[in-house]
């Protein structure tokens, strides 16, 4: 039997020397989202959405590759029909897949690693530890963006598989070489990272938990669909063309123009589509820090 | 100046219609106890929060070893804090609460297995916050707030929901802290607990300084005579023999509360009467009497 000393955790403890503080911070935020179990049920919701819109895609690509443009739709339509039978455009969107629920995902956490810290009374805990809450919400923003690029990585690790084999089946190459789908990949790991930061932003201004990710959803889902039905009818009544680029502002339909492998006809270029987002990112991003700095903790 | 010492300066704290905090000045010394006292509302929270950088002070400055708390570079390892709210999130243990505040820190991980033995929560470190009685998680504050061994050590309501042994339990480390020269500021509404464990008392009320000293400054400071308990078979003689100076009352269990002479006048005079006493006891002021004298008017819940 070994008899161990009681240890006096009062005389001077060895502390070690701090290391760099945003590695400290990255770490410690890293810690607190991978210790409750909020990350792997967004995780898992991602991956669900993302084996239906793979089925959902392969729909598309079916309906893209098989022979003839169907009679009765108008002249219009036809031009894009016509351009979405692309190759590289149906490749594109297999090869993102699931962007759509994946990008929610990633916001919801965005929003989740700033508002529990609220509903669990931490944040006077997180600002003793670090006084300095710019930092704080750097982290936090660093977190959330690789949550969303680990997100993106499991997504294209099921989505390069899958897209070569749908694509096989219509005597389609991969086109995994070609600049468009490598671009609509890339700029899709941006539109996953950038979401994060947009949900950090988000839980700063609404910091109820359940307010934040309610609205949150609420606006993702139907405000993406009410804006393009809102815009088709008021080009339609009015015939003011323009407004349909107003509906490219709104951050999830810049997301899925930023990832298309090849523009539409009336569309914008993708990169306006990256430029809205960053946008949104930076303004979000900045106000949120700014409501932190100045606000009291109690 | 001390690299410990806590400094308070004109200080004040406006809420849309309340004034929490007013004007408030004062300094506290290392290697003591020193008891934040105030009735509810009084401004205890709201002071201990400006001092830590959580609330912007309308007015004035408050400085731990001369600086704010802000520009510490390593806070934890400077000041550790207990806050009325401290929590942690619900579906977390208390060892990961702890490994999380200690890789912001950047202590080692085994720096929150060593207080987590330091506060007696080893046998739960491994379960969920959610499942932590109100002394667990009162104890798990105290260990998140030990984490960087800190000279300066900043406690709201630490006691609450502790049990007898928990509460003797930190009287026990607080005093050893304060001894080992380190800074112990602590509000409390547990007065007989604050009597045993502080050396100074600091009281405010409506957000203004009442008084500071030490406790028995405080205590003694205000002993113009509490009354004299005396028990005896002969309480006429004995009012008889006190003569007019002073005034005598029977109390409840029938002991006679004289005021107005001290004790050994109390026994002079009963030894010339030849009456014989039971029991003499020059009933001191408590700090409890003290407080609610001090606070008396200024205790109405803003
Ligand atoms: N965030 C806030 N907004 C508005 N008023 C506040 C806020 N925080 C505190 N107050 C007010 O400031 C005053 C002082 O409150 P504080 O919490 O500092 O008192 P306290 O001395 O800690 O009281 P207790 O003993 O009840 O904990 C109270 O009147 C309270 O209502
Ligand atoms: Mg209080």
């Amino acid at each position: 039997m070994t008899v161990t000393a009681p240890v006096d955790p009062l005389a001077s403890p060895d502390l070690g020397r701090p290391g760099p503080a945003p590695i400290r911070l990255i770490r410690s935020e890293f810690l607190k989202l991978r210790t409750t179990n909020g990350w792997w049920l967004f995780l898992l919701g991602a991956l669900l959405m993302l084996v239906l819109a793979i089925l959902f895609n392969w729909l598309q690509a079916d309906f893209a590759f098989s022979e003839g443009i169907p009679q009765d739709i108008p002249e219009d339509d036809a031009d894009t029909f016509e351009a979405s039978r692309s190759p590289i455009f149906q490749a594109a969107n297999l090869y993102t897949s699931g962007q759509f629920f994946g990008l929610m995902f990633v916001m919801l956490v965005g929003i989740v690693i700033v508002t529990s810290e609220f509903q669990h009374q931490t944040a006077t805990t997180t600002f003793l530890t670090t006084p300095h809450r710019t930092a704080v919400i750097l982290a936090k923003l660093c977190v959330a963006a690789l949550f969303g690029a680990t997100l993106w990585l499991v997504s294209l690790a099921i989505n390069v598989p899958a897209t070569i084999g749908i694509l096989s089946i219509y005597d389609q190459s991969s086109l995994l070489g070609e600049w468009p789908a490598q671009r609509a990949i890339l700029l899709n790991l941006l539109a996953y990272a950038l979401w994060g930061v947009l949900g950090v932003g988000l839980g700063v201004l609404i910091r109820s938990q359940i307010a934040a990710t309610v609205t949150a959803t609420v606006l993702y889902l139907i405000g993406t669909t009410a804006v393009t039905i809102l815009v088709t009818l008021l080009q339609d009544w009015l015939g003011w063309e323009w407004i349909d680029e107003v509906q490219y502002a709104v951050p999830s339909v810049a997301s899925t123009l930023m990832v298309s492998g090849t523009s539409l006809p009336g569309q914008p270029p993708y990169w306006v589509g990256a430029v809205i987002l960053v946008g949104w990112a930076v303004v979000t991003g900045t106000i949120g820090t700014m409501i932190t700095r100045r606000r009291d903790v109690s | 100046m001390s690299d410990g010492e806590i400094v308070v300066s004109h200080l004040a704290k406006q809420y849309r219609a309340v004034r929490a905090v007013d004007d408030l000045s004062f300094a506290v010394e290392p290697g003591r106890v020193t008891g934040f006292l105030g009735p509810n509302g009084a401004g205890k929270t709201t002071t201990l929060r400006m001092l830590l950088n959580l609330v912007t002070p309308s007015a004035g400055t408050a400085t731990i070893g001369g600086q704010r708390y802000a520009d510490l570079t390593d806070p934890l390892r400077r000041v550790g804090a207990v806050l009325e709210a401290s929590s942690a999130h619900r579906a977390r243990t208390g060892r990961n609460h702890l490994r999380a505040i200690g890789a912001a820190a950047g202590f080692p991980a085994r720096r929150a297995d060593q207080v987590l033995e330091l506060v007696g929560l080893t046998p739960a470190a491994r379960r969920k916050f959610k499942g932590y009685s109100m002394g667990m998680r009162q104890r798990l504050g105290i260990a998140a707030a030990m984490l960087g061994d800190p000279g300066v050590l900043i406690l709201d309501e630490p006691a609450n929901g502790l049990d007898p042994e928990g509460i003797r339990w930190m009287r026990d480390l607080l005093k050893r802290l304060a001894d080992e020269g380190r800074t112990v500021l602590v509000s409390s509404h547990l007065l007989s607990e604050m009597q045993l464990l502080a050396d100074d008392v600091l009281i405010i009320a409506k957000g203004k300084l009442v008084t500071h000293g030490s406790v028995s400054d405080v205590v003694d400071g205000r002993a113009h005579a509490g009354p004299v308990r005396v028990r005896t078979p002969q309480a006429e003689q004995l009012t008889a023999a006190l003569g007019s100076a002073a005034t005598v009352t029977t109390g409840e269990d029938g002991a006679l509360l004289v005021s107005g002479v001290d004790a050994p006048a109390v026994g002079a005079a009963a030894l010339r009467a030849g009456v014989e006493l039971h029991e003499l006891v020059a009933e001191k002021p408590d700090l409890e009497r003290v407080f609610l004298d001090l606070t008396a008017g200024k205790a109405d819940i803003r």
